[in-house]
């Protein structure tokens, strides 16, 4: 499947091009099941206003979160400033583990930030189109998440102002990076990566930032709105401009999904370090990475929808769809703990065979690891049961299980492989300070934070295609004859292609 | 423009223009005065335009914005601010007086450092130094390659002596009870108390520490002919009693033993690690290990049998090592001489014991006259008297063992019991008692309360290093000065004399024990002049007195030799007391003298506090020694504390498991648990001296050893994984083993690498060839590495977090049965690798390759990403995790090398192959126009060596030791078959044990 048909369904400039969509439509219904994705009915005439400003973000329970998160994220930041400041002695790090818990933290952040774009732009590709509901969750997890990855690298280094000289730039010493070292492009990664992360987010951001513009009650948020919208009217030729530049970011943000954990990867894997020296460390990471990125958007979502009452956008057909997902990278990842240990004893090795079956097994971070292995690898099996996927208990307990797993395997490979090196004289245990705590605990404030403040002021939902979606959800029930016409008849659904007026983000009918 | 203007100005007025023009002319021309000037005809004929542009450049009533500058302001605060400037420097007229470079003293050349010759007094006797001066500022000691003790190393000791110079907790100035005083108060104190003495001096007594100056002796002469009656008497906590009760019921006097290892084949140490500690141990460490170099497999070596309990850094390279119990000496001595004797007297020895005595007899029978025993100084006299008596036998007297008079005033006599002065006090009490050096109410048993003895007097005075425990008891205390501060003289064990010259001038006024002498007698306090009119005589020319100074010894000026027979009867009685011994039972304890602090004299030194003990690797604090076995019966691990009761005296003090401690056994070190003033050794380990007795000084039993439920202390303890686990790290054979295959230490597998081979340049290319076999662990190289790259200190915390910084350690494995085990010692610093794993992982180029073969570090460009020691297989880079130099006194800056940077907070740092001391050479060969020669550079751990287990140098032009030792084919690279090239290699340690058929010929 291309992306070509969803281009041309999109752009909808004329009655034919809106047929052949629709019946594109139809024939991905088998595998899309695209009926149940929203539940139509339930979508009120009010349905942007609910999204722009819904009721539960003026709410005290709304304040609370809000204040405990800043103050936590404050913390955060102390604590940052204060490792600065005191130099980052204050954390455990020690030699042989002069890695320890922002590295960990690093990785395991920028692991949640993949699923974001994951959801957005390898599925859009795939033309999964009931990604529409939770993509914009997910991309704005994504973001925050990068905000947490971003911090670490640089508060890790031992003198952080002098961060830039790994940016290749021509300085006057005329010395340039080391270019054979994977840090230098892990700057490149994950800077491109944050870059095209928010650039794809706030693209698909526009149409819904008018619709808030147009609907704000006062007078300054619509200047906002509007400042932010870049003038968006809705017209034929922006749709196509937007969807065409959506596309092509999408595309370009694919890849990246694949390279930046790649490149983390990387950092490990060019050193010889027992337990670091690892061909199968790409692929590997972007499967973990892409795993506990689905396990926070189901942490997250499950909450959201609730609170924000999106239960008709937000189905149990996309929390099966994840917990699917979850299924599968989950058992990728099996694959590969499985063959991380094969290699490891099938390389004769002493030093790869010691680290993997013998330190991991039974050395001082064992608990760590056996936490791993069981919370990694168990838990998401019980998502063959379509009932446990659709059970809220069941998604967001295996889900906090794997964010957990998800971080003692980068505990596990990063500080269980340096406490044993080559050498047994350098054989150090690794125990974390209180900053260290601190400073990993901080981190969920700031993303909370973050997140709370997205909710407040930003459209949680992708409204445009969304209404999309309803639509041709709608053209479908036409062609197929199925109940929708009734529900078309109850006029319900009139608010879903919202054609009429100045509010132009139907997109296709509006111009039909 | 303007030029223009008036340039147009003149076409006009030559009459082109209309006539009406040229009135207009003439009216504005006629308006104006002669003497106006007009810029331009604009202005002249004053159009609109012209007003509007003036209006606008000039605006009416105009003023100036608020925050606007104007031109005048500017130019007013340029002004103001030129002058305020120039004021400011004719305020701060610096007030420090600058040394003009023009009466700079001939022989110093900023930036070049000297060495001159001076010596150092641990226990009484000297070891020869050259110390390293910067500028006026000694820095470095290294050994004096011309002084018998030293052999050109250096000890632990010695290599941290510079730091207690600059140490802020020294005592700074004369201090009468607790209050500043003046020298001048305090000569008046002591010239009253001894010219107005009526009772020949019965009223003074006089406590120094073992001396073997003959200046002090003179003095002390003297002093005994104008005050008979004078008291004196002598204190160290690790005096040699029982070698020197030993000698004297064996020959009648108190001699000392002294070895001359260099002929010995077999070598039997009982309780003696005659090669790290003790008087002598530098040249005992360097005679043993020149005879196991074994380079080829056809070379022999020696074979080393050592008993002992505590294991040592001698133990460790012996080839027959037994675990043994102190009190276990006599009776495996006994043992020995029976098996020599054929008498088969082995009764009562276990299997193992049996064995051992017999393959040790066995061997020194078929060495007589090329072999030795040698027995702790410490250990009971019988002991001394079984192995004189073995010695004898063997035939090994006047080959490999003699006996001279102790070079130690009165040695062997009462003077030098604490109990005697405690004793004598108590009988007839002084008026004055004078305490020259040491720290005796801290060493002072816990039977004889010196503490109370002193506040029962009169008057006391305390001329010491720090406000101490001593200091604190004393009314006066005055500073003592350090020995780079002094002159001096002294002997090496073997009677050399030995001259101490200052660096320095005092830097707290603090006198010698000898200038207070003078004072006292009522000479002139000048030490130089003291010193040189002691040696008026000996030393009658100049030319002689200066090469003495120059060299830092007296040649040829040992002890003669004494000839002695052995007294029959006092065999008899030594075999006597070990049956007498053999009826007792129970655990004993033995006070042993700490590797770092030694009796606590160092334990104000930051640098030994932080120095891994050889075999324990335990940092900043002491603890009770026990083997594994003890460890399990009481159910106690490293860190749970044990509480040692002993004579009605406890202490509680954490264990120390260690593998090879012989089983009923405790070791304790000496010199922790300090209460003085100095704030690096106060608080640190528990005090044993509170257990210790004038009864029982070295070893006793009777010591009931019980766990405190629950009670752990954090030990700082450098490395917690005792086994090698298999890895080719530190790697060994016996000499058996390598004869059958040369090749054993080589990889089996091939060198594989993506990366490129380095292009190296044609010049110098430096590597480092590390001999395990004759690495004892001593340590000499740490502190001297330490000293020499400015290595900050951690602190405990630190260490406890597994920060130490030194850039070489010592790793230590135990191999085998945990409860006897062999060990093995690898010196671990930077490999410098050829293809190192650190640099291609770096990722702003600051650890880089140089062309002459150095991993090099660039500080400054280091951001600290430590991902170079993440991928160092030997984790030998140190990463300063905050500045570790931030709160450095300002004397401890002085200690600081300055050809080395110190380094900020944030960066990596590690082993440099002392690139300071390969530049300066390769500096001083471009001045001669030539190249490095071989041996030319040293580098600092190589220096300090006492083995010469480290031979540095070109591999393009090595000397001798280094071309025979890069051919050794026992020669190997730690971790070879990660293909990380380094150019620190190793010779793999080589052992001859009893069983080899090999045989102990050199």
């Amino acid at each position: 499947m291309t992306t070509l048909p969803l281009g041309q369904q999109t752009l909808g400039q004329s009655g034919t091009a809106v047929r052949s969509g629709a019946a594109h439509v139809s024939s991905a219904r088998d595998h899309d099941g695209l009926a149940t994705v929203l539940e139509l009915p339930l979508i009120e005439p009010d349905f942007s206003d609910h999204v722009v400003s819904p009721p539960w973000v003026q709410s005290r329970n709304w304040w609370i979160l809000l204040v405990v998160s800043g103050a936590v994220a404050l913390v955060f930041l102390s604590l940052v400033g204060y490792s600065v400041v005191a130099g980052i002695g204050v954390w455990g790090s020690q030699i042989p583990v002069a890695w320890a818990f922002p590295i960990v933290s690093f990785v395991w952040w920028i692991g949640i930030g993949h699923a974001g774009t994951f959801i957005s732009a390898f599925l859009i590709l795939l033309n999964q189109r009931w990604r529409g509901s939770i993509n914009r969750l997910a991309e704005a997890m994504t973001l925050f998440a990068l905000v947490n990855a971003g911090i670490f690298p640089l508060l890790h280094l031992g003198r952080q102002w002098y961060a830039f000289w790994l940016i290749p730039y021509p300085a006057t010493t005329d010395v340039w990076p080391q270019f054979k070292s994977t840090l230098p492009w892990d700057v490149a990664a994950i800077s491109t990566y944050f870059t095209i992360s928010v650039l794809f987010w706030y693209l698909g951001l526009i149409p819904d930032l008018a619709t808030a513009r147009d609907r704000s009650p006062g007078l300054l948020r619509r200047r906002v709105y509007g400042l932010f919208a870049l003038g968006w009217r809705g017209t034929a030729r922006q749709w196509r401009h937007h969807r065409a530049a959506y596309i092509m970011l999408a595309g370009l943000a694919t890849p990246l999904v694949i390279s930046v954990h790649s490149t983390v990867s990387l950092d490990f894997a060019i050193a010889q370090l027992p337990g670091w020296h690892s061909t199968i460390f790409p692929p590997y990471f972007v499967v973990g990475a892409i795993y506990s990125g689905l396990a926070m958007v189901i942490v997250l979502t499950l909450p959201v929808r609730r609170w924000l009452r999106l239960e008709q956008v937000i189905t149990d057909r996309h929390l099966d769809g994840l917990a699917k997902l979850m299924l599968v990278t989950g058992l990728m990842l099996l694959y590969s703990y499985a063959i991380e240990q094969f290699i490891a004893w099938y390389s004769a090795d002493q030093f790869e065979r010691y680290q993997y079956l013998t330190a991991r097994l039974s050395g001082p971070y064992a608990p760590v690891f056996w936490a791993m292995t069981i919370g990694n690898l168990l838990s998401p099996q019980l998502f063959w049961s379509a009932r446990m996927r659709r059970s809220k208990p069941a998604l967001i307990i295996v889900s906090l299980i794997v964010l957990v797993s998800m971080w003692a395997e980068r505990f596990v490979i990063i500080v269980a492989s340096l406490n044993r090196g080559f050498l047994p004289s350098s054989w150090k245990l690794f125990i974390p300070t209180w900053v260290d705590w601190g400073i990993l605990g901080g981190s969920f404030g700031l993303f909370l934070f973050l997140f709370l403040l997205f909710l407040r002021f930003v459209p949680t939902v992708a409204m445009s295609e969304v209404r999309r979606l309803a639509y041709d959800m709608e053209t479908e029930g036409d062609a197929a004859g199925s109940s929708a016409r009734a529900r078309t008849a109850t006029g319900a659904s009139h608010a879903l292609p919202a054609p009429a007026g100045p509010d132009a983000y139907g997109p296709a009918r509006g111009e039909a | 423009m303007t030029a223009s203007g008036i340039g147009s100005s003149h076409a006009p007025a030559t009459g082109h223009e209309s006539s009406a023009t040229g009135a207009r002319w003439a009216t504005a021309l006629a308006r104006r005065g002669g003497s106006d000037f007009w810029r331009g005809l604009d202005e002249l004929l004053e159009t609109p335009e012209f007003r509007a542009t003036l209006r606008r450049e000039f605006p009416e009533d105009a003023t100036l914005p608020d925050d606007a500058w104007s031109r005048r302001s500017f130019v007013k605060l340029l002004g103001a601010s030129v002058a305020l400037a120039g004021l400011g420097a004719c305020i701060n007229v610096p007030s420090e007086d600058m040394l003009p470079f023009v009466d700079q003293p001939p022989e110093v050349t900023p930036g070049v450092s000297r060495y001159y010759a001076t010596s150092m007094v641990v226990g009484g006797y000297a070891t020869g130094l050259l110390a390293e001066s910067h500028a006026g500022r000694p820095t470095k000691l290294e050994g004096n390659p011309l002084h018998p003790a030293s052999l050109g190393a250096a000890g632990v000791y010695e290599q941290a002596s510079v730091l207690q110079l600059y140490d802020p907790d020294r005592l700074l100035s004369v201090r009468k009870d607790g209050k500043r005083a003046r020298w001048a108060q305090l000569e008046r104190q002591l010239l009253s108390s001894i010219a107005g003495r009526t009772d020949r001096g019965a009223g003074l007594v006089m406590l120094l520490e073992p001396t073997s100056s003959p200046s002090i002796a003179a003095q002390l002469a003297r002093l005994r002919t104008l005050l008979p009656a004078v008291r004196v008497y002598f204190h160290d906590p690790l005096a040699p009693t029982g070698a020197l009760e030993g000698a004297r019921r064996a020959f009648g006097t108190p001699l000392v033993a002294r070895y001359d290892f260099s002929t010995a084949d077999v070598l039997v140490f009982l309780d003696a690690d005659l090669l790290s500690t003790g008087p002598f141990h530098l040249r005992h460490a360097r005679q043993v290990a020149d005879r196991r170099r074994v380079l080829q497999p056809s070379d022999g070596m020696s074979r080393l049998y050592v008993a002992e309990a505590e294991p040592s850094p001698t133990g460790t390279i012996a080839d027959e090592r037994l675990r043994a119990r102190a009190r276990d000496v006599p009776r495996l001595l006994a043992a020995l001489l029976g098996e020599l004797d054929s008498a088969g007297s082995a009764s009562g020895l276990t299997e193992r014991e049996r064995t051992w005595v017999a393959a040790a007899a066995r061997d020194l029978r078929n060495s007589a006259g090329r072999s030795v025993v040698a027995v702790g100084e410490r250990q009971p006299w019988m002991s001394h008297v079984l192995a004189h008596a073995i010695n004898e036998r063997l035939g090994n007297v006047g080959q490999t063992v003699d006996y001279a008079r102790s070079a130690i005033l009165e040695a062997g006599t009462s003077s030098h019991e604490i109990g005697e002065l405690h004793a004598s006090l108590q009988s007839q009490p002084a008026d004055t008692i004078l305490v020259f050096g040491g720290n005796p109410v801290y060493t002072s048993p816990a039977d004889v309360a010196l503490q109370a003895d002193i506040s029962a007097v009169r008057d006391s005075a305390y001329l010491g290093p720090y406000l101490n425990e001593t200091a604190s008891a004393c009314h006066w205390a005055a500073p003592q000065a350090h020995y780079l501060e002094s002159w001096g003289d002294s002997c090496a064990y073997d009677g050399t004399l030995s001259l101490t010259q200052p660096l320095v001038q005092p830097l707290w006024g603090g006198r010698t024990t000898s200038q207070l002498l003078a004072t006292i007698l009522g000479d002139s306090p000048d030490g130089r002049a003291l010193l040189r009119d002691q040696w008026r005589t000996a030393l009658a020319s100049d030319a002689e007195w200066e090469r003495a100074l120059q060299i830092g010894v007296v040649e040829n000026s040992a002890t003669a030799p004494t000839s002695v027979t052995m007294a029959r009867d006092a065999l008899a009685a030594a075999l006597a007391m070990v049956h007498e011994l053999d009826a007792r039972n129970g655990m004993e304890i033995v006070f042993r003298q700490d590797a770092s602090v030694r009796d606590g004299s160092f334990s104000n030194n930051a640098w030994l506090q932080e120095l891994p003990d050889p075999l324990s690797k335990l940092t900043w604090g002491n603890g009770a020694i026990i083997s594994p076995a003890t460890g399990a019966r009481l159910k106690v691990e490293t860190g749970d504390v044990l509480r040692l009761a002993y004579r009605d005296r406890t202490l509680d003090l954490p264990a120390v498991v260690l593998p090879g401690h012989a089983d009923g056994s405790v070791s304790v070190h000496l010199g922790y648990g300090r209460t003085g003033a100095e704030r690096v050794a106060r608080g640190v380990g528990g005090n044993v001296y509170n257990l210790w007795t004038t009864a029982a000084q070295y070893t006793d039993d009777g010591l009931s050893l019980t766990a405190v439920a629950g009670a752990h202390v954090k030990l700082a303890i450098t490395q917690d994984h005792w086994a090698m686990e298999g890895r080719p790290a530190a790697l060994g054979a016996t000499l058996d083993e390598y004869r059958a295959d040369p090749d054993f230490a080589r990889p089996r597998g091939r060198e594989l690498s993506l990366y490129q081979p380095y292009a190296y340049d044609s010049g110098d290319q430096w590597a480092m060839v590390v001999d395990l076999s004759t690495c004892i662990g001593c340590s000499a190289c740490v502190v001297a590495c330490q000293a020499e790259n400015n290595i900050p200190v951690v602190g405990k915390d630190a260490v406890l977090r597994h920060r130490e910084m030194h850039w070489l350690r010592v790793d230590r494995y135990f191999g085998g049965d945990v409860a006897d085990p062999t060990v093995a010692m690898q010196p671990m610093l930077c490999q410098h690798c050829e293809k190192a794993p650190c640099e291609y992982v770096c990722p702003v180029n600051a650890t880089v390759h140089s062309p002459d073969g150095l991993n090099e570090m660039v500080y400054n460009r280091c951001v600290g990403t430590r991902f170079c020691s993440n991928n160092c297989p030997y984790k030998v880079r140190r990463f300063n995790w905050f500045n570790y130099n931030a709160e450095l006194d300002e004397t401890e800056r002085l200690a600081k090398n300055p050809d080395v940077t110190v380094r900020d907070r944030g960066v990596m740092e590690k082993c440099t192959f002392c690139v300071q001391r390969i530049r300066r050479a390769q500096q001083q060969a471009m001045v001669d126009g030539r190249g490095v020669e071989p041996g030319e550079v040293v580098t600092a751990c190589q220096q300090s060596c006492p083995t010469n287990a480290i031979s540095f140098g070109s591999l393009t032009n090595p000397d001798d030791t280094l071309v025979r030792r890069l051919a050794a084919r026992r020669r190997y690279a730690a971790l070879e078959e990660l293909g990380t090239q380094p150019r620190v290699t190793y010779l793999a340690r080589i052992t001859n044990p009893a069983s080899s058929d090999a045989g102990p010929k050199a």
